[in-house]
């Protein structure tokens, strides 16, 4: 292809761009004539209207008048979602897995085991950051793993995706740990030895707030540090995420809850379709990967394609990561098209958008503020260029709590350095 | 040489056939509405409106589905990376001998194990070509091989008779890594270049003994070489040079590499920066193989965007797009539609009859198959897929998949669906709900 054939497509994705109010504060405006999807019925809401005051949904109605003043903004009849939630992510933990000093995600060695906290790791400035919401996504969980102290990987932190410094959603919002075969090996040996680690665990936390007035020594594995920050999860106040793939320990995970009186949700679940039953007669969310369909262990020998339609059939709430490369780096293309993936292999369209926003949302209990389109709810917004479930759509818009962010990432920049306009250019790129 | 590991493929079961009414893209570069093509004997007999079915035949309604050339991936792991991963991969896996940078004697095709349930879902997939290369820990990983995606039994059984055999190589972060930390050669660039460079060296004089026997001069043949015979078949341009490379600064060092020793370079792999160097690549008509969007799980893939195909192929370089990933492999349309949607946003003008090429005829070609498969042009290999709907949606699945004209695999009908020996017996697995 030559360059002569270059369209005027940019000068239109423009006109598109200028959408977006250069504002860094929430101020109040409309969006119109919007093809919005809220995340409660199953069919969008046509010419929508969506008012935003104070960074709040203040009304969504088909047809809907404008509130008086405020600045209007013409969706053209494009479709409308709530910001995407990656319910799980490394986002403001790592900048390049392979370098060490820019990977926080895991700890290495020292004390800490539950009480891994990654909330003083959060790097406001990664690229990852623009990246992931020019993609759409507002919200993360941001996840430990891979720790010393397995089977604990320690605290997940819930994040906001605004551009403010502080990415900071809630801090220690569930206790991640991993189980089977791998973690297994590299751990305790056994599984049965990781589960009666966690149990014990439980116990000694239990314990230890009981009897932290005895003085002496006591025979007790935790540290104070790990058994302090087990109270909340064995008061259950705090969710337990529990990586698991084979169905035996998925069945493991939802008797420890049982047990514990303990909320547990369920990432991975490569096999979570075979007790799809027992996870919604428990209310055990489930956060899978819709797009590996290949066992990666031999835990996940029985992984299929339709895992996400078989448990949303049965009543189960699900919600989407895809670890691995694409897990923080493209976070939202990556949700997004392991969305339409699950829908091309039998889950309803509706449910698949529902399980990168409002069903993260409420599996770590945020539902209450984000993840519908809908009276009282931040004012988490994009406007599509085309199908968010297809990769090759875009945000055009993008809103958090009622303020357009900018759509710029380190990748639009290299682009722009290299275009093919500038291929006759005598001086280098770096001059661009 | 003979080629001592040679082909047995046998094309599968197959009966004469007519698809009717398809969407078709071609390979060639052409969007066909409404177009019928004819399978006769394994090859594409015909194609285009009017061609009817001579008495016979089996007939496929293909009205409001689309057809395109059987996808062809030019790098996977398939077999010699196999699922499920194991804990003695850790260490020991098939994929790359970790114990010497120049790894010029191994080849992928003793590494493969066919029961790897990857191969099958590719197939599922619309997959019907796929080229195994060894891993990029080492300078020289090894031969990679060609494969028809049928199931088999045997890798002999499945190799595509008369096919180049490749050379993988790696540059960069891989090899000096894992030879660096262990406090050996290489430990860094310029060491892989030098690494390079000896091995040349030598096989150059290698070369000159053998050209030498060969003209009559000397009663004794030299003594044969593994690396070096893998390296002679480069010179003599034999064998097709792969190099798993990220950084534009790399490439084009290895580009003067290929001058310095007079070999060809068939494709950059990976190649996130390639779209830095669009013309070096253009004018030593070497391709970029690379990923839509991969980024940041290593230093040398900070500077991804997701242009680089469309940017490569504005410039008139030779682009393709590629797997590496046996999930990523079951989607290398979809891979394809969202590089050419980064370029359509950009402002190029790419259409789909084009973009396919990108996974049909350009890997073909790369492969030395071009003339074989990779298009739907008359006397072809019959190796096609007919899709649900258009391929360039996540949406679209595979519905039937043709190689050599058999109807390896069909969405519709539980017997054309193959699965691995991993599944057998079971409980209910993805593959027997």
């Amino acid at each position: 292809m030559s360059a002569s054939r270059l369209s005027c497509s940019v000068a239109i994705i423009g006109s598109w761009l200028a959408l977006a109010p250069p504002t860094s504060f929430a101020e109040s405006f409309a969006i119109v004539n919007a093809r919005a999807y809220t995340g409660e019925a199953t069919e969008p809401i046509e010419r929508a209207t969506i008012a935003v005051e104070e960074g709040r949904i203040s009304s969504v109605s088909a047809n809907g008048a404008s509130p008086p003043g405020a600045r209007v903004i013409d969706a053209r009849g494009g479709i409308v979602t709530a910001g995407l939630m990656g319910a799980g992510t490394q986002l403001g933990l790592v900048e390049l897995y392979s370098l060490k000093e820019t990977a926080d995600q895991a700890v290495a060695k020292g004390p800490l085991g539950a009480a891994f906290d990654v909330q003083y790791a959060l790097n406001a400035n990664s690229t990852l950051i623009p990246q992931a919401r020019a993609d759409g996504v507002t919200r993360a969980m941001s996840y430990p793993t891979g720790s010393a102290d397995l089977p604990f990987s320690g605290l997940g932190a819930l994040l906001r995706l605004d551009a403010s410094p502080d990415l900071l959603e809630r801090p220690k919002a569930g206790l991640f740990i991993v189980t089977g075969g791998i973690a297994a090996m590299q751990g305790a040996g056994s599984r049965s030895a990781q589960w009666q680690l966690i149990r014990n665990a439980f116990d000694e936390a239990k314990r230890y707030r009981l009897s932290d007035k005895v003085r002496g020594p006591r025979d007790q594995l935790l540290n104070h540090l790990d058994a302090e920050a087990l109270q909340p999860v064995v008061a259950g106040h705090m969710p337990l995420a529990i990586f698991a793939n084979r169905e035996s320990d998925i069945r493991q995970a939802v008797q420890l809850g049982k047990d514990y009186g303990t909320r547990v949700i369920v990432y991975g679940g490569a096999e979570a379709w075979r007790v799809a039953g027992l996870l919604a007669a428990n209310r055990v969310g489930v956060v899978l990967d819709p797009v590996t369909n290949l066992p990666s262990s031999f835990d996940d020998l029985g992984v299929r394609a339709d895992n996400a339609a078989l448990l949303q059939k049965a009543g189960v709430t699900i919600a989407f990561f895809v670890p691995g490369i694409q897990q923080s780096h493209n976070v939202g293309t990556a949700i997004r098209e392991g969305a339409g993936v699950a829908v091309a292999h039998g889950l309803p369209w509706s449910e698949a958008l529902k399980a990168i926003t409002v069903n993260p949302a409420r599996i770590w209990g945020i539902d209450d503020h984000y993840g519908r389109i809908a009276r009282g709810q931040d004012a988490d917004l994009v406007l599509w260029d085309g199908d968010p479930l297809e990769p090759t759509s875009a945000a055009l818009a993008v809103y958090v709590r009622g303020v357009a962010m900018p759509l710029d990432t380190r990748q639009k920049a290299l682009r722009d350095r290299y275009a093919p306009q500038h291929r006759q250019d005598p001086w280098p790129p770096a001059y661009h | 040489m003979l080629d001592p590991y040679p082909s047995t493929y046998r094309p599968l079961p197959r009966v004469d056939t007519l698809i009717t009414g398809a969407t078709v893209l071609d390979g060639a570069g052409h969007l066909l509405a409404g177009a019928n093509v004819l399978l006769r004997d394994g090859k594409v007999a015909a194609i285009g409106a009017d061609v009817t079915a001579p008495a016979g035949v089996t007939v496929i309604d293909a009205q409001g589905r689309w057809v395109t050339p059987g996808i062809v991936d030019i790098h996977t792991h398939l077999g010699d990376f196999p699922y499920p991963f194991a804990s003695t991969d850790f260490n020991h896996s098939d994929v790359s001998e970790t114990t010497d940078p120049n790894g010029a004697h191994t080849w992928a095709e003793h590494s493969i194990t066919v029961q790897d349930p990857a191969f099958e879902a590719a197939l599922a997939a619309g997959v019907t070509t796929v080229q195994v290369l060894p891993g990029s820990a080492n300078l020289f990983g090894g031969r990679g091989v060609v494969l028809h995606n049928v199931p088999a039994t045997t890798v002999q059984a499945k190799k595509f008779r008369g096919a180049p055999y490749s050379l993988k190589m790696a540059c960069g972060e891989n090899p000096k890594y894992n030879y660096g930390d262990n406090g050996r050669f290489p430990s860094s660039r310029m060491g892989n270049m030098a690494g390079y460079r000896d091995a040349f060296l030598e096989a150059q004089r290698y070369l000159q003994e053998w050209e030498a026997y060969e003209g009559g001069k000397g009663d004794e043949p030299p003594k044969r070489d593994l690396k070096m015979d893998t390296l002679a078949g480069v010179l003599r341009g034999d064998i097709k040079v792969h190099i798993h490379c990220y950084r534009a600064d790399e490439i084009a060092e290895l580009l003067d590499l290929a001058r310095e020793f007079g070999f060809r370079i068939t494709a950059f792999h990976h190649a996130v920066e390639a779209y830095k160097i669009p013309e070096l690549l253009r004018q030593s008509g070497t391709c970029a193989a690379v990923w839509s969007d991969w980024w940041g799980y290593k230093q040398e893939a900070f500077d991804a965007i997701r242009e680089n195909a469309a940017f490569l192929d504005a410039a008139g370089a030779c682009v393709m797009m590629h797997s590496d990933s046996g999930i990523v492999g079951q989607r290398l349309v979809l891979e394809t539609s969202k590089a050419m949607a980064a370029g359509q946003r950009a402002g190029l003008d790419i259409r789909k009859e084009h973009a396919i090429t990108w996974v049909t005829s350009v890997p073909a070609r790369a492969m030395g198959l071009g003339d074989r498969i990779g298009t739907l042009e008359t006397g072809r290999n019959a190796d096609l897929v007919i899709w649900s709907g258009d391929p360039f949606s996540v949406y679209t699945l595979a519905d039937q998949v043709f190689i050599d004209g058999a109807l390896a695999y069909d969405r519709k009908d539980p017997r054309r669906q193959p699965t691995s020996d991993l599944d057998a017996g079971l409980p209910a697995t993805r593959s027997q709900p």
